[in-house]
């Protein structure tokens, strides 16, 4: 029988030299094993022996089982993968019986901060030998004059085309407008070279676009985002049509919801950006068919005021009770006009002491981080009260992306790998005319980005690595979105998408993406009980 | 017989997960594997020494491999233009690289293969392209081999991974488990077409064959691997009907092709003491002798299947200096 040798727990601490792609600063839990953790697992080295000896009874307990043990895995639902010992015992439990109690209970420290940047579509052709080599930017100026002489091949083309793309918004941060504009000027030469019905010519238009939107407003953004409510809701729901991200989100977000519900019988579910409701038929659904029968569900949904005297929250409200009558849900709407997410207030929400509560906030947080980092600002004031309501839980579902950053080129760069990957993936989608209206959708958000700054820049995407941290410091701490979820999210690809988009489990919490690039990730939080606190603990 | 404590916790999880997700049907619960599997993304940002970034190099088929290059001082984070910037050297090694799996496990971002080729480029200042080749039971024989097929053409097609030298990309293949089992493979291809392969690397390849040897049956059960997970893969990558002496499994077997006569690589083969399926690896290595190809065999007594994936023990150390080694003496 293999025996492993418990008294040398060797190389403990990581090893500076092979450590794995994870930024070479020492995670603060000094006693973690380095090797497993770059191999994707978090094991104290303390608790090694124990997790050893928790795998033998497993193996015990799956060779002592009658049945064949793929069957049994499949109804056990797995949390968390990363952590070693709990997955262990989740199997246990399935195979053999409740294990001695799970004393993994890490703190989800944030995985570092990288820079994860896609380059898949640089090759998405096959290159001819490059004939534009060593370019700096030192050579700016020879550059110009190279740009006159265009060449055949598109490929070429469209990494010049990327080049300036670099080189313009380079100049924009150092000020240098008018290298700026003549680039703008050229680039728009190229594109004529370029096809632009897809890949690199098409997103490239769109960023031309929106750097020559900022350079001739000047600093002081323009409005982009012009549209009604009414027309960004036509364009949200074809962006949901064409592509899988807000399926996703939503998807996993009421995955999550319902398993939060569990045993309650009177839930409120707080929506931060209704839309047409897009999201909730399928929870009243899914509440309709919960063993042992649905609970009354109310449903508060936020969004911006009508202008023309319509009350279209109402309406919205209306049509989702209409079909909660339709499968005998019990079902109460209240709607929140409200122009920004920071203007609502909590009593607004009349929240029910009684009540299980869940906030959803699908890419909204985003909209609340703001240029200045004050104490009091937006997205504390609100993440303060939303720990005030308790919710059993809060499904946060944000752009992978890193749009935040104060440098003008860094955050131009990371906005060209992200929505040229996300457009990448719209080829991809059958279905016109939602197609074309989903990428105007799209083409706002990058308008946002690059040409808007201060309060109008209200697209302020984190990673999230730094969601995590945020929302521990600001005492929540996560819920992780478990192989059920994984399994179903997987699956909803398959039925509605085409090939190339992925899901990823990154401890506890889902990320949607084309190809290895994710794009969208989603997160489920707790409050973590105030110890001090004179109000009502969980 | 002794293994390192974190290293049994790694093979053995990996044990027990696998087990769940091989169907008796033949069918594999793939939606569980890739929650279940530790992935890590591609970095820009050099880590150790080392970038990574994704490249799509057939649509068609989907077919992403992760490129793994050597930082250099002048560059602390490449740009989006710089990432095929030529290599500079004289003679600069391209290692092409097939995870392991069992032809059915794993993929180029699996978190123990992005540190293994991490390591390789350090170890052998190389360029490491790391195939995410399509996998079995949905993708049968020769899907695996057609993608390693088509990335070895990129390879060898990119001006940027040429050597300074004679203006040719120096090509090795390396892999471990069903990997090693591919680079054989795309070997033979490789050599068939006129092209030159300057080495193989095969850490303990996935080889087998119908008759039960006397290493599969002395050891089955005993070192993480049964004898059933083995017939299990087979069937899974095989084409239907066709049993363990298929050419793939088995190359110098009844249906093998000699390869007298053809310029195939020198090869350096490991095989773990406590691996199974030596019996067929040794054959191998005898089946490449009697063709009067170069070989080297380490033969690592007292080692266990994925000694490799950490830096924990002797054997690791003396394998990635016989690597270095063997990738070095061309320059």
């Amino acid at each position: 029988m293999l025996r492993y040798d418990s008294s040398s727990s060797s190389a403990g601490s990581s090893s500076g030299s092979l450590s794995s792609s994870s930024s070479s600063s020492k995670p603060p839990q000094q006693d973690i094993d380095g090797l497993l953790a770059g191999a994707g697992y978090k094991v104290r080295s303390s608790e090694l022996r124990q997790v050893a000896q928790r795998l033998e009874r497993l193996e015990t307990a799956m060779g002592n089982s009658p049945a064949d043990f793929s069957q049994l895995a499949s109804d056990a639902i797995l949390y968390n993968p990363s952590d070693l010992a709990c997955w262990v015992d989740s199997l246990l439990t399935e195979f053999a019986g409740p294990p001695p109690t799970c004393s993994s209970d890490f703190i989800v420290d944030p995985v570092n901060n990288q820079t994860v940047v896609n380059s898949a579509w640089t090759a998405a052709e096959p290159h001819t030998p490059q004939v534009h080599q060593n370019i700096t930017y030192e050579e700016q100026q020879s550059l110009d004059n190279q740009l006159t002489v265009v060449t055949a091949m598109e490929e070429d083309s469209g990494i010049r085309l990327v080049h300036m793309l670099m080189t313009c918004a380079e100049c924009v941060q150092s000020g240098d407008l008018s290298l700026a504009t003549s680039l703008i000027d050229d680039m728009q030469g190229l594109l004529t070279h370029v096809n632009t019905v897809c890949g690199i010519g098409k997103v490239a238009g769109h960023f031309i676009d929106a750097l020559r939107r900022r350079i001739f407003q000047g600093m002081g953004g323009g409005s982009v985002n012009g549209g009604s409510a009414f027309e960004n809701e036509i364009l949200y729901h074809h962006f949901y049509e064409a592509c899988p991200y807000l399926k996703f989100a939503h998807f996993t977000a009421n995955q999550a919801i319902l398993e939060a519900f569990d045993g309650h019988d009177c839930v409120h579910v707080v929506d931060f950006n209704l839309m047409h409701g897009l999201q909730w038929p399928a929870l009243i659904q899914a509440l309709a068919l919960r063993p042992g029968g649905p609970p009354l569900l109310r449903l508060t949904g936020i969004g911006p005021p009508s202008p023309d005297g319509r009350d279209s929250l109402r309406e919205i409200g209306l049509r989702l009770a209409e079909l909660a009558r339709s499968v005998n849900v019990r079902f109460a709407f209240r709607g929140v006009a409200a122009s920004r997410l920071e203007d609502v207030k909590p009593w607004m929400l009349q929240v029910n002491p009684k009540e299980a509560v869940a906030v959803n906030s699908i890419m909204q947080l985003h909209r609340l981080l703001g240029s200045e980092q004050t104490r009091n600002s937006p997205i504390d004031t609100v993440l303060s009260w939303i720990r005030g309501l308790n919710p059993k839980i809060m499904t946060v579902v944000e752009q992978e992306a890193n749009h935040n950053q104060p440098g003008f080129l860094d955050r131009f760069t990371e906005a060209l790998y992200y929505y040229s990957t996300m457009f990448d993936s719209l080829e991809a989608c059958r279905v016109q005319p939602e197609k074309a209206l989903a990428e105007i959708y799209i083409q706002r958000e990058i308008g946002n980005v690059v040409s808007c700054e201060g309060s109008a820049r209200v697209e302020r995407h984190e990673p999230l690595a730094k969601w995590r941290r945020r929302l521990s410091g600001a005492g929540f701490r996560a819920l992780h979105l478990g192989s059920n979820a994984f399994k179903q999210a997987s699956m909803l690809l398959t039925l509605f998408s085409a090939e190339g988009y992925s899901v990823e489990e990154n401890e506890g919490c889902l990320s949607l993406g084309w190809h290895s690039s994710p794009l969208i990730a989603a997160s489920a939080w707790q409050a973590v009980p105030a110890r001090d606190n004179h109000m009502s603990s969980s | 017989m002794v293994v390192p404590l974190n290293t049994w916790v790694l093979i053995s999880s990996f044990k027990l997960a696998y087990n769940l997700l091989r169907r008796p049907d033949g069918t594999f619960n793939r939606h569980l594997a890739e929650f279940l599997d530790r992935k890590v993304p591609a970095n820009l940002n050099p880590v150790d020494g080392v970038f990574s970034f994704d490249v799509l190099i057939d649509r068609a088929t989907g077919l992403l491999c992760r490129i793994y290059r050597p930082a250099t001082a002048e560059e602390p984070a490449p740009n989006i233009v710089e990432l095929e910037k030529p290599v500079v050297g004289d003679v600069v090694p391209v290692i092409i690289f097939f995870h392991g799996g069992s032809f059915a496990h794993s993929s180029a971002n699996s978190a123990i293969y992005d540190t293994l080729c991490r390591r390789l480029v350090g170890i052998c200042k190389a360029v490491v392209v790391s195939v995410n080749y399509r996998r079995a039971p949905e993708n049968r024989y020769p899907c695996a081999y057609d993608d390693g097929w088509t990335a070895f053409k990129w390879v060898n097609s990119r001006s940027w991974l040429q050597s300074r030298k004679d203006s040719k990309v120096h090509i090795y293949l390396a892999g471990d488990s069903s990997g090693g089992n591919i680079a054989h493979h795309v070997a033979a291809r490789a050599v068939e077409s006129g092209i030159d392969v300057l080495g193989n690397i095969l850490l303990n390849p996935m080889f087998g064959g119908q008759e039960r040897t006397e290493s599969e049956k002395r050891l089955d059960g005993k070192y993480f691997v049964t004898l059933r997970d083995r017939d299990w893969y087979w069937r899974a990558f095989l084409p239907e009907g066709e049993n363990r002496d298929h050419r793939a499994c088995n190359p110098f077997g009844p249906n093998g092709r000699s390869l007298e006569g053809i310029k195939f690589p020198k090869s350096l083969v490991v095989v773990a003491g406590l691996d199974l399926i030596q019996d067929w690896q040794l054959a191998y290595v005898e089946g490449l002798r009697k063709a009067g190809k170069e070989v080297k065999l380490l033969y690592m007594e007292q080692a266990t299947i994925g000694f490799y994936l950490l830096p924990n023990n002797n054997h690791f150390h003396t394998v990635m200096d016989e690597i270095s080694e063997f990738v070095s003496s061309d320059c």
